[in-house]
């Protein structure tokens, strides 16, 4: 830019862009550490009580509200924590596998319905999650099927197989097809090269697509808000519910560790991203 | 005999996907389809009759028999495209200033802002939206910050409101716009601009005949992956909005979770549908015709 005065301006613009997208995270953070319960936004003093809460060792219970209720909610705030993980696990791998073969599938055969397949799998992502979620409710309530972890997986994995599929297919297409090719020419057989020439060039594309399935995963609200029944429920879910029926200190000790954990995901595929550029 | 087996390789490696998104995707979207021209059953569930009052009741035609016209879901509907255009709007102004900053900048600052940018899309949504209940509720950081600042003398009433919902989008999804437009203006022809400026065109023709034309295609993009999530979204004006912020979203989850009327909640599912086709039909021409014209 020609002008300093614009520049300067621009800059200033943009690093008050970058303040309204970080402020809210830190405001969080701050105040999940404030001992402050009855008005969390009052600041009273330094505390760890809220995390100590979460793991059910904090003596702040008692003074909070009814002791009962407040370790039971703690204790469903780790089944739904463990419940979150168990289902990203899982559907990580299921999408991961059909996303990466239906990758492979569309960039090395010819066939005539290539086309509309390539189409059809971008519509689970742009579908809104409403409009799936509630399908798959109809549907599993149709033919009868009990709400319960398996429809869970069941319905993350029908949006997260595009996810990884695009994610190898950009990956597949800068690959150099001469190599699987002289795997043919000297005798391997197809299956031969998919697995030692083609696969482990992919690796990279499919540890990302593997990676970004199961933030999704964790993440996901509307689409596990539908299709879980009253039994299990994830951790979005659940601190959905939480806001809900009104805040309580320990969702922002909660918040602040999902923040933290997003951030060594985050700086984690960033890492993987640079390592794939060598 | 090679033939043979690349084709056997071949639906292998498609079966998967073909059936799981067959029974679990695209099934799925066929029964909301069929349910909403069902009649709804009197304890929940539907009765097997063709009936098309569902849709009757939002567009009006219903005849007050069946169904009675409630203008109520009409204005809900447009609220919620209105919501939805807001928030590609102004994801677009806050987007593209500093899209054209970060392209500017140095690497080492460019890689840094780009990751600042992607981060909040590992981070919970239901986390960002909470951050923004704490700061807006009548207690909350703003109205405290406000109070003792004297700027007012009555906390300001903004959390259950439009003002929180459109606030709320436009906060989670920036990222969205802010990538495809950062790809639009980092590639773009520098030489062209300098050449436009050079030529004496001032700043706002250089800006509207030879930057915009070019970023054209990361605007459109941008706005269809805002557009389309905002449109449908139930989550942000359930926690940021009011009975005013309601949007079509929150139609649809009412009526299957409280109303029980799934036929009408699937007619309002629909309509949900039919705009994001709508809309990914058009981009999808206008890219054709971009691309048939470069």
């Amino acid at each position: 830019m020609r002008n300093p005065a614009g520049w300067a301006a621009l800059t200033a613009f943009s690093l008050v862009f970058f303040a309204f997208i970080y402020a809210p995270l830190f405001v969080i953070i701050g105040y999940s550490f404030n001992s402050n319960p009855v008005n969390m936004m009052i600041w009273e003093h330094f505390t760890f009580d809220w995390y100590t809460g979460l793991l059910g060792l904090s003596n702040r219970a008692t003074d909070v509200s009814n002791r009962a209720a407040y370790v039971e909610s703690t204790d469903q705030m780790l089944a739904a924590l463990r419940t979150s993980l168990t289902v990203a696990v899982i559907t990580t791998t299921i999408s991961t596998v059909i996303g990466t073969a239906t990758a492979i599938a569309l960039a090395r055969y010819r066939f005539r319905l290539r086309g509309i397949y390539n189409g059809f799998l971008m519509l689970p992502m742009m579908m809104p999650d409403i409009v799936l979620g509630i399908g798959l409710l109809i549907f599993f309530v149709s033919i009868g099927m009990k709400l319960s972890m398996l429809t869970i997986i069941i319905g993350h994995c029908t949006f997260l197989t595009s996810y990884v599929f695009i994610i190898v297919q950009a990956r597949i297409a800068g690959l150099d097809p001469a190599l699987e090719e002289a795997s043919a020419d000297l005798g391997a057989s197809e299956w031969v090269t998919l697995r030692k020439v083609l696969l482990p060039q992919l690796a990279p594309g499919i540890l990302g697509g593997a990676l970004l399935a199961f933030v999704i995963s964790m993440d996901d609200l509307v689409i596990t808000y539908f299709v879980s029944g009253t039994g299990d429920t994830t951790l979005p879910v659940f601190i959905f519910g939480m806001i809900r029926r009104g805040v309580k200190p320990e969702i922002n000790a909660i918040a602040t560790l999902i923040i933290l954990a997003s951030v060594v995901i985050a700086a984690f595929g960033l890492w993987l991203r640079s390592r794939k550029a060598d | 005999m090679a033939l043979r087996r690349q084709s056997v390789v071949l639906a292998v490696l498609l079966a998967p996907v073909t059936l799981f998104l067959g029974v679990f995707f695209l099934l799925p979207l066929l029964i909301i389809a069929l349910f909403s021209f069902l009649s709804p059953g009197l304890y929940g569930g539907v009765e097997w009759t063709f009936y098309h009052w569902n849709y009757g009741r939002i567009f009006g035609w219903a005849d007050g028999v069946n169904e009675i016209f409630e203008p109520i879901y009409l204005k809900i509907l447009i609220r919620s495209l209105g919501f939805a255009a807001l928030t590609v709007v102004l994801t677009l102004i806050l987007c593209y200033p500093v899209a054209f900053w970060v392209s500017r900048l140095s690497e080492r600052w460019r890689l840094l802002f780009l990751f600042l940018i992607t981060l909040p899309f590992f981070c919970s949504l239901i986390v960002r939206l909470y951050a923004w209940l704490l700061i807006l509720k009548p207690t909350g950081l703003l109205n405290t910050i406000l109070l003792r600042a004297g700027l007012v003398s009555a906390p300001l009433e903004i959390l259950y409101t439009p003002t929180a919902v459109v606030l709320g989008m436009v906060y989670v999804m920036v990222p969205f716009m802010f990538l495809p437009l950062y790809v639009s203006v980092d590639t773009l022809d520098r030489a062209q601009v300098e050449a436009s400026q050079d030529l004496g065109a001032n700043r706002v023709q250089t800006f509207l005949k030879v930057i915009l034309p070019q970023t054209l295609p990361g605007i459109a993009g941008g706005s269809v992956i805002v557009f389309i999530p905002a449109v449908g979204n139930f989550v942000v004006p359930d926690v940021l909005g009011g009975a005013k912020g309601l949007m079509i979203g929150n139609l649809v989850e009412q009526q299957f979770l409280s109303a029980r009327n799934w036929p009408f909640g699937s007619a309002l599912s629909m309509i949900i549908m039919a705009v994001v086709l709508a809309v990914l039909m058009l981009s999808v021409s206008r890219a054709r015709r971009a691309g048939g014209h470069a």
